[in-house]
């Protein structure tokens, strides 16, 4: 009989043990159990919401404003029927460097959110405010973030229409230098020839520049080494220096931008070509024509300057003569334009390039007329990969786009007719780069809401 | 003695029946447990694939434009949104999107080229979306690339999440009069505005115009040459044809929705298959033996295609297309016709508009580049029903500015138990 007492003593201990274990171990309810994630269902209702800053413009509105009500239709519409929310719209109040949240408005489609709910937050700025910003500069993180932008007083452009390159470096400086950690402007064709040297102007990097020529279609040429080492005499030639020029944006891994029409297509210096003219009554200035181009490109893939090259069907000599005896260097003309290729009358800005317009606020026309668009097969003669187009690819020819080597160096051609827009450059260079740009401060003062929304369930247990 | 070994023996099976019972009782409690700690496992599974889905573009990350490269990296997020350096998150590519293998309708077989086509849309308001299958990414491909092939089932839908319904109003026939209903997840968009787009047979190009909904998310428009609209007549005869696509917003939310007025002619129809997503190659094909129309003709189908390129500020910006004229007919003569996007155009969203004829009898269909530009939906993966648990989730995203919802249904293969 004692053992029978013993063990029901057991039983009993056994039971408290069981009861007290399950106490403790209570289970969830089934909902929390296999949750649906409202707090980022939460947050990404609010970013559907301020696509279009619709939500930003809504919340600064007076109290009674019926663009309330359609937030809440929007609310109701856009969240699933089992979901309840409750959107609350604070103010942010910074006093003595506290900052405060005061209620303003609140909306919401039921009296209770249920037995478990999440919320997200969303910071907004009012519409009519504008704030500052700190660029990221370009090279802080990978070296380089020098900008040089060709100002030469000793040099003439062409194709620059109704600018001088002077207003043209100044308005570039002015949109660029901030997304620089150096901006230099190279005043003479005799600091362009210090940084062709590689030598620092003023202890900048040279190594991973930008170089803009704001000449058009006119190259500046320092006299001297420059414009000795660059003239080919046997066909009266500058393209040699133009072959320089793509060697040393290989060697110090440049990127090489031209604001406008046939790149590289004369060479300017006042005091080296006094009474030389452009075939158009520019004086100061000598057409290289379509050889400096070529030679750009066979500098940039270091492919020697005389040597032969496949025309497709046979090697032809590097310089050589079609049926008129003209000479010709390489491929000879190569870009297209507008009359033969009707797509290049009107070609759209890429839509990467439409986003960053919004993005760094530069509002270049969105149709342009192209005459000096290039063929997309340099990308594989030469080893070049376009890693931002400006504008789309038309039937084979790029109006706008960043070639890049795939060993060091890059060109940036806009192949435009004239008047050159200097915004496109600018949109061009920093859609490449992608500069990220911190908020910095408000220059209004209470100008910040706050939205925070609320999600529950509703049904079930 | 024998007392004492009784009061045993009734101790023991008394002491063993309580150890199991209670054995049995503490192994329910530890079984539910696990059964919900593997629950809300899959809940959280189901959330983390879903953010991988979304908030990636892929690798490479044109992959929704390349398909001549191979994926290897699985992602739906628009590389330019990727690309954002304030990150704007949950944008979706709609190049990626319509490279989906559909699971929502039955794919399509198409006899003159032999190969089977993805079916988005087959004829839906006059809405086609068919896609080679070889353009497209399989689930197969898609789980493993996302790490959950054979541990885990899923399926995605990405639909929109206003929806704006247009009907003609067959009652009246005078002149076109559309019915537009523009709805929400939980209810009608009272006072919603609405911009529209409307082509039709006898017009250059399209025409624009706004209205808005009333209390009930409703709103008619009579073509009939008053309140500034245009006279659209001689619809129901079948004379006109039209296409027409709207775009609804209320309070910073985007819908957007279309109907193109497509009729099987006496010699036919038209149904748009794009043969080669990477080099814009678009099949204009006889429809007949789908919707055959019987022995009354076989005559020749002319047709005439546009494609126009459509961005978020919703103004067509019409391309020129190769071939974009021509017949097609039955039997031994085209049973299709290849129509070509220029490069600029794969990259960009916009539609394909198709008018053919037939004798004086117009119809009219519709395929979207891009998915959001008339806002198809897009279901890829998996069938879960029948499975014993599923786990779902639901984003809100963009394609475009357009609000739609991705919701990522989840359930294990793993094997084990999930089900009590």
């Amino acid at each position: 009989m004692m053992r029978t007492v013993e063990v029901l003593l057991v039983i009993v201990i056994i039971a408290g043990a069981f009861t007290i274990s399950s106490f403790f171990a209570v289970l969830p309810v089934p909902r929390r159990v296999s949750p649906q994630n409202l707090r980022m269902l939460a947050a990404t209702t609010l970013e559907i919401l301020d696509v279009n800053y619709d939500l930003s413009r809504i919340v600064f509105l007076n109290e009674n404003d019926p663009a309330w009500g359609e937030l809440q239709i929007a609310l109701s519409a856009c969240l699933p029927p089992n979901i309840v929310y409750n959107l609350t719209v604070y103010e942010v109040i910074t006093d003595d460097g506290i900052q405060l949240y005061l209620p303003k408005k609140s909306i919401s489609n039921a009296e209770s959110l249920g037995i478990g709910s999440d919320a997200s937050s969303y910071l907004v700025a009012s519409s009519n405010v504008t704030f500052k910003f700190i660029p990221e500069k370009i090279g802080e993180k990978w070296g380089g973030g020098t900008l040089y932008i060709l100002n030469c007083s000793d040099a003439r452009g062409w194709w620059i229409t109704g600018y001088t390159a002077h207003t043209l470096a100044q308005d570039l400086y002015n949109l660029l230098s901030p997304y620089f950690k150096t901006t230099i402007m190279v005043q003479n064709t005799t600091d362009l020839a210090k940084i062709l040297n590689g030598t620092s102007l003023q202890d900048e990097t040279v190594q991973h520049a930008v170089v803009i020529n704001t000449f058009g279609e006119t190259v500046p040429i320092p006299s001297g080494y420059y414009a000795t080492q660059g003239y080919y005499a046997p066909r009266d030639s500058y393209s040699l220096y133009c072959y320089i020029l793509g060697q040393k944006t290989r060697q110090f891994n440049w990127t090489w931008v031209s604001i406008v029409g046939y790149p590289l297509y004369y060479v300017s210096n006042t005091d080296l070509f006094p009474n030389k003219q452009n075939t158009w009554g520019i004086y100061g200035m000598r057409e290289v024509g379509s050889a400096g181009f070529n030679a750009f490109l066979r500098g940039l893939n270091q492919i020697n300057y005389s040597a032969p090259w496949w025309d497709g069907s046979r090697w032809r000599d590097a310089w050589w003569q079609d049926q008129y005896g003209n000479w010709i260097y390489v491929h000879g003309w190569i870009t297209g334009d507008y009359r033969s290729n009707p797509g290049l009358a009107s070609v759209p800005l890429s839509l990467e390039a439409r986003y960053y317009c919004n993005y760094y606020g530069v509002y270049p026309s969105a149709y342009h007329t192209a005459t000096r668009a290039l063929p997309s097969w340099i990308t594989s003669t030469y080893n070049l990969t376009v890693t931002t187009y400006i504008f789309n690819s038309v039937g084979g020819w790029i109006a706008g786009a960043v070639y890049r080597h795939r060993v060091s160096g890059a060109l940036f051609a806009l192949g435009l007719t004239r008047t050159p827009d200097i915004r496109l450059t600018a949109l061009g260079i920093l859609c490449d780069y992608k500069p990220r740009l911190y908020p910095l401060q408000y220059t209004a003062a209470n100008a910040t809401r706050l939205v925070v929304l609320q999600l529950g369930q509703t049904g079930g247990i | 003695m024998t007392g004492s070994t009784i009061d045993h023996l009734v101790a023991t099976i008394v002491f063993l029946s309580a150890t199991l019972l209670f054995l049995s009782l503490f192994n329910q409690t530890i079984q539910t447990a696990v059964l919900y700690q593997r629950h809300r496992y899959l809940a959280t599974k189901c959330s983390d694939l879903l953010d991988n889905m979304l908030l990636s573009p892929g690798i490479p990350s044109d992959w929704g434009t390349n398909s001549n490269k191979n994926l290897t990296g699985f992602g739906l997020q628009d590389p330019i949104a990727n690309q954002d350096p304030t990150f704007a998150a949950y944008k979706l590519s709609p190049f990626s999107l319509m490279r989906l293998l559909s699971s929502a309708g039955d794919r399509v077989y198409y006899g003159p080229t032999g190969k089977w086509y993805s079916n988005v849309s087959w004829g839906f308001g006059g809405g086609y979306f068919l896609l080679q299958e070889g353009d497209c990414i399989n689930y197969s491909l898609a789980s493993k690339l996302l790490g959950v092939n054979g541990t885990y089932g899923f399926q995605l839908t990405v639909k929109p999440t206003v929806t704006v319904t247009i009907v003609e109003d067959t009652r009246v026939t005078s002149h076109l009069r559309l019915n537009i209903t523009v709805e929400g997840l939980g209810g009608p968009l009272n006072g919603a505005n609405i911009e529209y787009l409307i082509f039709w047979t006898d017009s250059a190009g399209f025409y624009k115009n706004i209205t808005k909904t009333d209390a009930l998310g409703f709103v008619y428009l009579d073509f009939n040459g008053t309140n500034g609209l245009p006279n659209i007549t001689k619809v129901s005869l079948n004379q006109t044809a039209y296409t027409f696509i709207a775009k609804a917003n209320l309070g910073g939310l985007y819908g957007i929705g279309y109907l193109s007025r497509e009729i099987v002619t006496k010699a036919g129809n038209i149904i748009p298959f794009i043969e080669s997503y990477e080099n814009g190659i678009i099949l204009l094909a006889h429809k007949w033996g789908k919707n055959d129309p019987g022995n009354q003709s076989q005559g020749a189908l002319h047709y005439e295609a546009t494609f126009y390129m459509l961005s978020e500020s919703f103004i067509p910006v019409r391309t020129s297309i190769t071939n974009s004229t021509g017949h097609v007919n039955y039997g031994q003569g085209w049973p299709y016709r290849t129509v070509q996007l220029p490069p600029e155009a794969r990259s960009s969203p916009g539609f394909l508009v198709v008018v053919y004829k037939f004798g004086n009898e117009y119809g009219m269909v519709v395929m979207p580049w891009g998915i959001g530009t008339i806002g198809l939906s897009v279901i890829f993966g998996d069938d879960p029903s029948g499975k014993e648990w599923v786990a779902t989730d639901i984003r809100q995203v963009l394609i475009g500015n357009i609000a739609y919802q991705a919701k990522l249904a989840l359930w294990s293969l793993g094997g084990f138990q999930v089900v009590g």
